[in-house]
C-alpha cells in the first residue's frame, strides 16, 4: 500500500513537471522533483529500495515523456542507490544532511544520463551539459529538499510503524 | 396680576431682549462691531481657546480611539478584501490584454501566412518533464489532421517540427532539443549549415558544419533553406550568436539564438499543407 502511495506521489509529481514547473525555472531550468522523491527514498530507506524506486519512477517518466526508454530509469536507479548508500553512513534526520545528499546523488544520476546519453548517439558539448543543466539542476533540486524532507520523513517512519 | 407673574414676565422679557440682542450682535454683515469684537479680548482669549480646542480635541481622539480603532480594523479588513479582489481582476484582465494581443499578433501572422501555407493554431498543454529535451504537447492531433514531421510555428520563428501524434495531441520536437536537425542558411551570405539543439532547457541550438572560408558575423539571420529536411524554405528560424571553429578544422560552427521564446511558448501553428507558388517545395527535399 505505501508503495502504491508513492507511486501516485511520482505520477503527480511527473504531472507537475510537465506543467506547473516551467513557470518557476530559472534560466530555462526546472528543478527535478521525481530526482528529489527518488533520492529522498533511497537516503531514508536503503540502497536496495533507492534503486528500486528509482528506476519505477524513472520508466514511469521515460514512458511519459516517451523519449529513450530507460535514460532516467538507469540514471534515477543509480541516484536512489547512491542515496541509499550515502543513508547507511551519515546520520539521516539532519535536513542539511539530506539536502548535501540530494545534490551529490542528483548531480551523480544527471552525469549518468548524460554518459547515457551520449552512448544512444546524443552528443552534448560537456560545457553545456555541465553547467547549463547538471550543476543547475543539482543546486536547485537540493534547494528545494528542506520543503519535502521532514513530511518524506514522517512518511516513511509511519510506514515503519504499520509495518 | 400677582407678583409672581409680574416677575415671570419680567423675566420672559429680558430672556426675548437678550436673544434679540444676540440676533442683532450675530448678524453676518452687522456694519458695526459689538463691544466684545471691539475690545482686545478676544486676542487674549484666542491662545486660551486654542489650546481648549487642542485638549478638546486631543480627549475626544483618547476616548473614541478605541471605537475609531475596531472601526479601522474592519475598515480595514474590508479594504483589504476589497484590494485583493481588484488585485485578482487586474490580473484577469492582464491576462485578457496580453491573450488578446497575442491572438492579434497570430491573426495578423496568419493573415500574411496563408497566402503561404495553411495553418492551423493548436495551444501548448505540456512540456517534457526533464531538462535535457525540448518536447512540448500541443492539443491538436490526427482527428485535426495532424500528422508526422508536419512544421510547427509561432510569429515570431520557427519552433519545430511534429514527431508523433496520437488522436487527440502531438508531440512537438522542438529545434532547441539535441535532437533536433534544421536544413538552414544563413539569410545575407547564403552559407549553409545545420541548426541542431543544444539543450532542452537552455532554449538555445547552434549552426554546424558551415564551410571555414565563409564570413559570419554575430546578429545574421538564420532562416531554413528546404533542404534536407522537412521544413518549407525561407522559415526565420534565429539570428547567429559567437562563431567558433569546429574541432576537425573543415568547418565552423555558430551558436543560434532562435526567434521564438521557446520557453514560454503558449499558442503555435501547424503547417498543415504549403500552397502551391509558395516558392518552396511542399516537403522542402
Amino acid at each position: 500500500m505505501p508503495f502504491l502511495v508513492l507511486l501516485l506521489l511520482l505520477a503527480g509529481a511527473i504531472i507537475l513537471q510537465t506543467t506547473v514547473l516551467d513557470y518557476v525555472d530559472v534560466l530555462g531550468i526546472k528543478p527535478d522533483l521525481i530526482m528529489l522523491i527518488v533520492v529522498l527514498n533511497g537516503f531514508l530507506l536503503g540502497t536496495r529500495e533507492g534503486a528500486f524506486l528509482g528506476y519505477a519512477a524513472g520508466i514511469l517518466e521515460d514512458l511519459f515523456a516517451g523519449g529513450f526508454i530507460g535514460l532516467n530509469a538507469l540514471s534515477k536507479m543509480a541516484a536512489g542507490y547512491l542515496a541509499g548508500m550515502a543513508g547507511l553512513r551519515l546520520f539521516r534526520e539532519n535536513t542539511l544532511v539530506a539536502t548535501g545528499v540530494v545534490f551529490l546523488s542528483t548531480f551523480a544520476g544527471n552525469s549518468v544520463y548524460y554518459i547515457l546519453l551520449n552512448m544512444v548517439g546524443i552528443k552534448v558539448p560537456p560545457f553545456y551539459a555541465f553547467f547549463r543543466v547538471i550543476i543547475p539542476v543539482a543546486v536547485y533540486t537540493s534547494l528545494l529538499t528542506p520543503l519535502f524532507f521532514r513530511r518524506i520523513f514522517r512518511f516513511v517512519q509511519l510506514r515503519d510503524r504499520d509495518i | 396680576m400677582s407678583w409672581v407673574t409680574a416677575k415671570r414676565l419680567f423675566c420672559l422679557i429680558v430672556l426675548v431682549a437678550v436673544t434679540l440682542w444676540a440676533m442683532h450682535i450675530t448678524v453676518p454683515d452687522a456694519t458695526e462691531q459689538t463691544p466684545l469684537e471691539s475690545s482686545r479680548l478676544r486676542d487674549v482669549l484666542a491662545p486660551m481657546q486654542k489650546g481648549l480646542t487642542w485638549l478638546s480635541r486631543q480627549a475626544h481622539f483618547v476616548v473614541s480611539l478605541p471605537v475609531s480603532m475596531y472601526r479601522a480594523a474592519e475598515r480595514n479588513q474590508a479594504l483589504e478584501q476589497e484590494v485583493a479582489s481588484l488585485k485578482s481582476q487586474l490580473a484577469r484582465q492582464n491576462e485578457y490584454i496580453m491573450e488578446n494581443r497575442r491572438l492579434a499578433a497570430l491573426l495578423a501572422y496568419k493573415q500574411v501566412m496563408e497566402q503561404e501555407y495553411n495553418l492551423m493554431t493548436a495551444s501548448v498543454i505540456a512540456r517534457d518533464p526533464g531538462n535535457w529535451f525540448a518536447t512540448v504537447k500541443i492539443n491538436r492531433g490526427s482527428r485535426d489532421g495532424v500528422k508526422e514531421n508536419m512544421t510547427v510555428l509561432s510569429p515570431e520563428g520557427l519552433v519545430g517540427r511534429v514527431v508523433s501524434v496520437s488522436p487527440s495531441n502531438c508531440e512537438v520536437l522542438l529545434i532547441s532539443d539535441p535532437r533536433s536537425g534544421v536544413g538552414s542558411l544563413v539569410q545575407e551570405t547564403r552559407t549553409p549549415g545545420i541548426v541542431e539543439g543544444t539543450l532542452g532547457g537552455s532554449g538555445m541550438a547552434r549552426m554546424i558544419h558551415i564551410p571555414k572560408n565563409s564570413l559570419l558575423e554575430e546578429g545574421q539571420i538564420v532562416v531554413t533553406s528546404g533542404l534536407g529536411s522537412v521544413f518549407p524554405k525561407g522559415i526565420p528560424v534565429g539570428t547567429l550568436g559567437s562563431v567558433r571553429d569546429e574541432p576537425t578544422g573543415l568547418f565552423q560552427s555558430a551558436e543560434v539564438k532562435p526567434f521564438a521564446n521557446l520557453d514560454k511558448l503558449e499558442e503555435v501553428f501547424i503547417i498543415v499543407n504549403v500552397l502551391p507558388g509558395a516558392g518552396s517545395s511542399p516537403e522542402g527535399g
